[in-house]
């Protein structure tokens, strides 16, 4: 700008003085709709919004998205794919192997999951990812779409008016802002959900505690790939059960390979963090230093450590997801499957918040704010993968708690002791061992009737 | 056209957070530019003075830096805080210019703001001489505070109070305007931004953009006309030092005599 020639400084001060926008900014109802929290589910619809031409504002208390985010390791990408292109994607490795294990206190018992398939792409859509790194870039695309992020602000309540939600307040000073619609992505922990009553406060059995540290090996470049047998980007998602994990506690414990470092995590349920006095600290070390865990960890050094909530309710327990100008989505909603055999968080946000983004953009198009306008997204949700596989394994995480003695102490005894006498060399012959092993393992069970009966008990699993 | 009291303009500088900047094993020297830019954190200090004057005194606050467009950030952050205005000063004429050129150049921009007061941060976390605000106050000769504590406003006089950090104590003066201050570090809490003002802030504000023409100092700012040479860097090694340890406090006394005597 060289048409300012010299003096003229302060008049141009003047002239400018004079834009109200300067003076004092005013932004209510400059936005189409406000996101609360820039996790997956949040930058996923807005990103959604703005692909439909609406101008979403993002609100993040972290200094950037991703900052505070907490997470074990393994991104389910199939909507993200739909929504953007995962090439510039900060991605780590993808899940080439899964392996199940059942650990007592000095015993594993392991099966190893390897398809071919898994190493073409599109991988199984299954990728570790460090969330420092991807929920930056994620909110970028949705940035780069037309999204407003502003970070370092945190949402302390909403604004209600003749019932319906029309804003949000926050921490910082002149800190109201009104938009049509609101939507909460605020995660597990969701204060601002609970205190506006959208939902009830989780009761402590609907909640895992989660605690993760991720590993780096000082000076051992080969570490991780000789250690998990790995071939370039390929990487493994190790999940273990039983007292080894996770003592005496309901839950289990998860290593993942980024390219450069390990997560190493147990998350199990906080009744039992509070009953059986297990501190995360305490459960993470003893399933560190099991016997089958501690040498893929060995000369490691934490870089990081973590402690969150994880909503397992289900689809019970499942919060009403739109109120008149408000969505509820991803964690917030309890949408995560959390089972054992499943730890999936990352696909049902994005899906969440895809569908919540797309039920606003329609009833946007009529002008309407009504629950009942929004009541879109609870159909297309209730249609998804999403509720369909949190109804399918309702039943089994009461079931399991049901017989969590059995299963998570006396099954994997059992199954390591009758491997030991199965594969037993001495000088008695090979029947007798056969014998010794399916004699441990039904003394367990309770014979053949129990066996059948814990079979029918758990058959839906595999229909 | 509405005049002001006060004009007050704060010097902001964009640095490589100290927080990320890592040293490279190999080299020794700082790795800068992996780190991201940051505002210097005195200049917060400094915004938050002269925010504190304007809470009292009919006053206008103007932010500047001298920077490349890269640094335009910093401006909005100054303007989110409650800056009235904010002035990016930027010239590829600037490049190599060591800190007699940069307070020329913002002694000059001051002037033609029409400043009474310019503040400062007391040095800043990459280059830290804090020869900036002096350099300003020298060019223009304008009165100079440095290590500021704290400022209180006499606009019926047309002074400005400090309360200056000396060794071993404080001392009150009182400058006339138009004055350099410069602020002891941490001693201004810096003040939250306003949620309205900071989504104006980053998103719709343009900050005023001066070249070296603009300010008439084409041919005195850049690497030629910057008396500063660097005469070579040296990493500075961690000396070893010796240990022992010693049983008994007898033990000990005896070894300190031996230093001693
Ligand atoms: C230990 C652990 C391991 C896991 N492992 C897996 C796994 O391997 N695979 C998988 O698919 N899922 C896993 N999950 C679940 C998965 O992490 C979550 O389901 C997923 O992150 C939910 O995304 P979200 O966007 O709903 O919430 P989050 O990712 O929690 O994002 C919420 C965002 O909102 C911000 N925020 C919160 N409150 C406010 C506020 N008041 N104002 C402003 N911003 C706010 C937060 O800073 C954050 O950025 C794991 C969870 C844990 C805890
Ligand atoms: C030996 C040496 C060689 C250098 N060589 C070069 C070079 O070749 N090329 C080059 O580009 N730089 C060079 N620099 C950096 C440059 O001289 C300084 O960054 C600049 O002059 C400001 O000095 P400072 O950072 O020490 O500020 P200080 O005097 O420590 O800063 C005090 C306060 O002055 C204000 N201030 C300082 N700088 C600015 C600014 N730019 N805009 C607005 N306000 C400001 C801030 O309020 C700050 O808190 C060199 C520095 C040194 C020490």
């Amino acid at each position: 700008m060289t048409d300012q020639t010299t003096g003229m400084g302060q008049t141009l001060l003047e002239e400018r003085a004079g834009d109200a926008a300067l003076e004092s900014p005013n932004y209510d109802n400059e936005f189409d709709a406000i996101v609360v929290g820039a996790g997956l589910a949040g930058s996923a619809a807005a990103l959604t919004l703005a692909k439909r031409g609406l101008e979403p504002l993002l609100v993040e208390r972290g200094t950037y998205p991703g900052a505070k985010n907490v997470f074990g390791g393994v991104l389910y990408t199939p909507t993200i794919r739909e929504l953007t292109d995962l090439d510039s994607a900060p991605l780590e490795r993808y899940i080439a192997e899964k392996r199940f294990s059942m650990l007592s206190h000095d015993d594993e018992t392991a099966i190893s999951i390897k398809p071919g398939e898994w190493n073409r792409e599109p991988h199984n859509d299954s990728f570790t990812v460090l969330r420092g790194d991807f929920d930056e870039w994620f909110a970028e695309q949705a940035v780069e779409a037309g999204a407003t992020l502003v970070t370092e602000t945190t949402v302390t309540g909403l604004i209600r008016e003749n019932g319906g939600i029309v804003g949000i307040e926050t921490d910082r000073p002149d800190g109201e802002i009104r938009a049509p619609y609101v939507v909460l992505a605020e995660g597990g922990n969701s204060l601002v959900s609970e205190g506006a009553n959208l939902k009830a406060t989780e009761s402590r059995e609907n909640i895992a505690v989660g605690v993760k540290e991720v590993l780096e090996f000082p000076e051992n470049d080969e570490a991780i790939q000789d250690r998990f047998r790995l071939v370039g980007d390929a990487g493994v998602s190790y999940h273990y059960f039983g007292e080894g994990a996770v003592g005496e506690a309901y839950g289990g414990g998860f290593i993942y390979t980024n390219s450069d470092t390990v997560s190493v995590g147990v998350a199990y349920s906080l009744e039992d963090a509070a009953t059986k006095h297990q501190t995360p600290e305490e459960t993470l070390n003893l399933f560190k230093s099991h016997p089958a865990v501690a040498p893929l960890l060995r000369g490691a050094r934490t870089v990081e450590y973590t402690a969150k909530t994880i909503p397992e309710g289900g689809a019970e327990t499942m919060p009403d997801l739109v109120h008149d100008g408000a969505v509820l989505v991803g964690d917030t909603a309890g949408l995560v499957l959390n089972n054992g055999v499943h730890l999936e968080g990352t696909n049902m946000a994005v899906e969440s918040g895809y569908h919540a983004a797309d039920a606003i953009a329609t009833a946007a198009e009529r002008g309407l704010t009504s629950a009942d306008a929004l009541s879109s997204y609870a159909d297309a949700l209730e249609n998804s993968f999403v509720v369909q596989n949190l109804e399918r394994y309702g039943w089994l995480t009461d079931r399991v708690e049901e017989d969590r003695d059995l299963l998570f102490e006396q099954l994997p005894s059992a199954v390591a002791d009758a491997g030991t006498e199965y594969f037993r060399m001495d000088r008695a012959p090979k029947e007798a061992h056969a014998r010794a092993a399916k004699q441990r393992i039904f003394e367990t069970l309770g014979g053949w009737t129990g066996a059948m009966k814990l079979a029918m008990r758990y058959r839906k699993l595999v229909r | 056209m509405t005049t002001v009291t006060w004009t007050i303009v704060v010097g902001v500088k964009q640095v490589p957070d100290a927080d990320e900047v890592g040293i490279d094993p190999d080299t020794g020297r700082l790795d800068r530019a992996s780190a991201p830019a940051v505002m210097n954190p005195p200049d917060r200090g400094a915004l938050e003075a002269a925010l504190s004057i304007k809470d009292v005194v009919d006053a206008r606050v103007v932010a500047m830096t001298m920077g490349p467009p890269m640094a335009t950030p910093v401006l909005e952050e100054a303007i989110a805080m409650g800056c009235d205005d904010a002035v990016l000063i930027t010239d590829r004429a600037f490049a190599g210019s060591d800190t007699w050129p940069t307070s020329l150049t913002l002694a000059r921009a001051a002037e033609q703001l029409g400043a009474d007061i310019v503040l400062a941060g007391e040095e800043t976390t990459d280059s830290s001489t804090g020869q900036v605000p002096p350099g300003i106050a020298a060019h223009n000769g304008w009165a100079q505070l440095t290590y500021v504590e704290a400022v209180e406003p006499r606009p019926e006089e047309n002074r400005l109070v400090a309360t200056r950090d000396v060794e071993g104590g404080h001392e009150r003066v009182a400058a006339d305007l138009p004055v350099v201050v410069a602020v002891a570090y941490g001693e201004f809490d810096p003040r939250p931004a306003p949620l309205h003002r900071k989504l104006y802030a980053e998103n719709d504000f343009e900050p005023i953009e001066w070249t070296a023409e603009d300010l008439d100092i084409k041919d005195e700012v850049g690497l030629d006309v910057s008396p500063t040479s660097v005469g070579g860097m040296e990493t500075v090694q961690p000396v070893e030092r010796k240990g022992e340890v010693v049983e008994t406090a007898d033990d000990l006394a005896e070894q300190i005599t031996e230093v001693y005597s």
